[in-house]
């Protein structure tokens, strides 16, 4: 169970309330039924203490005493109603005394004298044996002017043993009350938020590919529809403008791709003319540049596709080690030819999650510029680590350096630093750039640092593959490689073997 | 042989036809989709060239309908997309091969090439320029007789240029066909190796077998002098 999901929190906040009312209510009906009970028995002693005077005791003088013992057994029967009855004279000897009650509950003989003052009426509770009275004293004088004390108690244990009864209610009632709540409330807030589980569960199954497909939409009116239109709102917006991006690098292939084509068409055309050596140079010239021009608009549509979040489609767990180490190797000959020494330090089976063709144009693209920037002799380093759940790949040159001021912007379109311009090495401005845009769409990052006269280093750090095996990447690893390339060729994975 | 060649654009269908006349094929050009159709269908072709974006019906379409028709006829898409999903569409469309807009010419006649001598495909064990001979089975490279050592790239760098004698190759098909797509960025990787081939194969010979052509690319043929 997700002790953090709403259901759990909205169902324990309540049973908690509930619970907490319940205590409140049940200890208010408690005490209320107490004093109730307590009132009604003393009110009860009272109205009995004043009818034995008006009704008994009146006739003392006339009928004598024994008239007086004898109504108050017959009327009263304070042994069977389990009452305690004792009239004292004025002298504070007994005229009547109750004997034991039918059960025993306490022993009439133990109940203490009467106590000063005489005068006034007055209650108190006196403990008998196991037992608590409640007693009432009330003088009473007859007409000729003779005091009489009559005392009526009643035991408090049949109050104790309501209230015990209703403790036992409310102990016994009150968690099944709150369990029963528990268990509703736990069911309705499933039914409740099932509509939202329904909605998350179709958000995470959508993507850049089916962003025509819609939420569902619960038409209950409440909060939950309100969510999956708001939601829905978000989506199609999201559609629109990815929609829009894709129109936008359509519409510029074809804008700028046709005229290139034209160009270049027209130009070779001319080339297989019998043209001047001079002429000949400057057509060679013209299709250099256009391919310059067509490579420029390939890495920008790229990139554009890239930040649209097209690139992550075709992941699969590669071994970066290896891929680095088949990419080093085929550009060591470009190496060779400067004198430059290629040293690899690469951890085994440091592996990641990737498009490998982009992954290997990330790793192509660092080398090639090291090789690029480091003079005759120098020395490029590559190495592969693993920093906990990081993959790290690293380029390191000992060339040149970047200026300090260069290196926020090394990463921009375009940006060229003062040395790589004056070199005119005839790159497009964008593969750095690409770079970025291949580490970002990947969630990768790619850092640089560089001290001027001592080298520059690139870093990146690409999030390092889960666990688990995937097989089916492991199939479509070279599928996908065979169909970008033309039939009749060998697949990429072939092309891509070791240099001997 | 004949080909249709499905274009609107009218500067581009020109050089294409210009092009493959020389070579002497049959050209027959459309300007759209629906007379690109009606052309499929009154006549047989060997091969058709197809622009994917078109007026009136797009290209997508007419290669629908021709698929649905006559299934065998092979067609060679011309795009101006170039992502992996606009691919693989082309290919589920039913295409047999793609090329991405600008396109060098040569390019285009060595898809040409492949695509109309499909299924028994020509594969000489030993192919032989002048006094240069590559044996495909052992992979060994003779220049006069004598042995020359190659690494695995170089030999299939000169493999790639020896299967289309003098045709121009561009950089971007020996880079496509000899390592992969993610080097395309790599500045100057086939000069180097293009010139590390030469220092084996044309150094210590009169007749330099391997051509630059400026701004296409690199031929190999039979002795030119520079």
């Amino acid at each position: 169970m997700n002790f953090r999901s709403l259901r759990f929190r909205m169902t324990a906040w309540y049973a908690g309330l509930l619970t907490l009312s319940l205590l409140l209510f049940g200890v208010s009906v408690y005490l209320g039924l107490e004093h109730y009970l307590d009132s009604a028995l003393r009110k009860n002693i009272a109205e009995e203490a004043r009818s034995i005077g008006d009704n008994i005791l009146e006739d003392v003088e006339t009928k004598g005493e024994k008239y007086v013992i004898e109504e108050t057994t017959e009327n009263y029967a304070p042994e069977i109603n389990g009452r305690f009855i004792r009239i004292t004279r004025e002298d504070g000897s007994q005229l009547y005394q109750s004997s034991a009650p039918k059960d025993g509950s306490f022993d009439p003989t133990r109940v203490s004298g009467t106590r000063e003052p005489l005068s006034s009426a007055a209650y108190r509770r006196e403990p008998v044996g196991r037992t608590t009275l409640v007693l009432y004293q009330r003088r009473y004088f007859t007409p000729t002017g003779k005091a009489f004390l009559i005392e009526v108690g009643a035991p408090y244990r049949e109050i104790a043993r309501i209230l015990d009864g209703l403790i036992l209610i409310l102990a016994l009632g009150t968690p099944i009350i709150v369990a029963l709540a528990v268990a509703g409330g736990y069911w309705m807030m499933q039914r409740a938020l099932q509509p939202v589980n329904a909605i998350a569960a179709q958000a995470e199954r959508l993507g850049y590919r089916n962003l025509k497909e819609r939420l569902p939409i619960v038409n209950s009116g409440d909060e939950i529809e309100r969510l999956s239109i708001s939601l829905n709102r978000m989506i199609s917006r999201l559609d629109d403008s990815f929609q829009h991006i894709n129109r936008f690098s359509a519409d510029v292939s074809h804008e700028l791709r046709t005229p290139l084509t034209i160009l270049r068409g027209e130009l070779e055309t001319l080339a297989q003319q019998r043209v001047s050596a001079d002429h000949m140079e400057m057509i060679g010239s013209a299709l250099e540049e256009t391919d310059r021009l067509s490579k420029i608009v390939s890495q920008l549509l790229a990139i554009s596709r890239l930040d649209a979040g097209e690139a992550c489609r075709q992941l699969v767990r590669l071994d970066l080690g290896a891929l680095a180490i088949s990419i080093a190797d085929q550009l060591r000959l470009l190496a060779d030819e400067k004198s430059i020494s290629m040293v690899c330090d690469i951890a085994p089976g440091v592996e990641v999650e990737a498009d490998q063709i982009r992954l290997r144009q990330v790793v192509a693209n660092l080398l090639d510029n090291a090789i690029k920037y480091t003079p005759d002799g120098g020395v490029v380093k590559l190495s592969v680590s693993l920093l906990k759940n990081t993959a790290i790949l690293q380029v390191e040159d000992n060339g040149g350096g970047i200026a300090a001021a260069d290196l926020p912007h090394i990463f921009e379109r375009f940006y060229r630093s003062d040395v790589a311009r004056s070199r005119s090495t005839g790159g497009s401005g964008l593969g750095l750039a690409i770079v970025k845009a291949i580490c970002a769409a990947h969630g990768a990052d790619v850092k640089v640092s560089s001290t001027q006269g001592a080298g520059s280093s690139f870093r990146v750090e690409w999030p390092r593959a889960i666990n688990i095996l995937r097989v089916d990447d492991r199939v479509s690893d070279t599928g996908l490689a065979g169909i970008a390339n033309a039939p009749e060729r060998p697949s990429a994975s072939q092309a891509t073997s070791f240099e001997a | 042989m004949r080909i249709l060649l499905v274009e609107d654009e009218i500067k581009v269908s020109n050089f294409v036809s210009r092009g493959l006349s020389t070579e002497r094929y049959a050209v027959d050009t459309a300007r759209d989709g629906s007379s690109g159709i009606q052309f499929s269908q009154a006549c047989h072709y060997d091969l058709i060239i197809l622009d994917l974006m078109l007026p009136s019906i797009s290209g997508g379409e007419v290669l629908k309908l021709i698929r649905q028709r006559d299934s065998n006829v092979p067609v060679l898409v011309l795009t101006a997309k170039d992502s992996i999903q606009d691919k693989v569409d082309i290919f589920e469309a039913g295409a047999d091969d793609y090329l991405t807009k600008p396109f060098a010419f040569a390019e285009l006649l060595v898809r040409v090439k492949a695509l109309l001598r499909r299924g028994p495909v020509d594969r000489a064990s030993c192919l032989r320029i002048d006094d240069l001979e590559l044996d495909r089975l052992s992979q060994h490279v003779k220049r006069a007789g004598k042995r020359i050592d190659l690494t695995s790239k170089e030999y299939a760098l000169l493999e790639y240029l020896m299967s289309h004698p003098g045709r121009a190759l561009s950089r971007t098909m020996i880079i496509e066909h000899v390592w992969d797509q993610s080097f395309d960025g790599v500045t100057n990787i086939v000069d180097v190796y293009v010139r590390h081939l030469r220092g084996k194969i044309d150094a210590r010979h009169t007749r330099k077998l391997i051509r630059t052509i400026r701004g296409v690319g690199y031929a190999i043929d039979e002795g030119g002098d520079s």
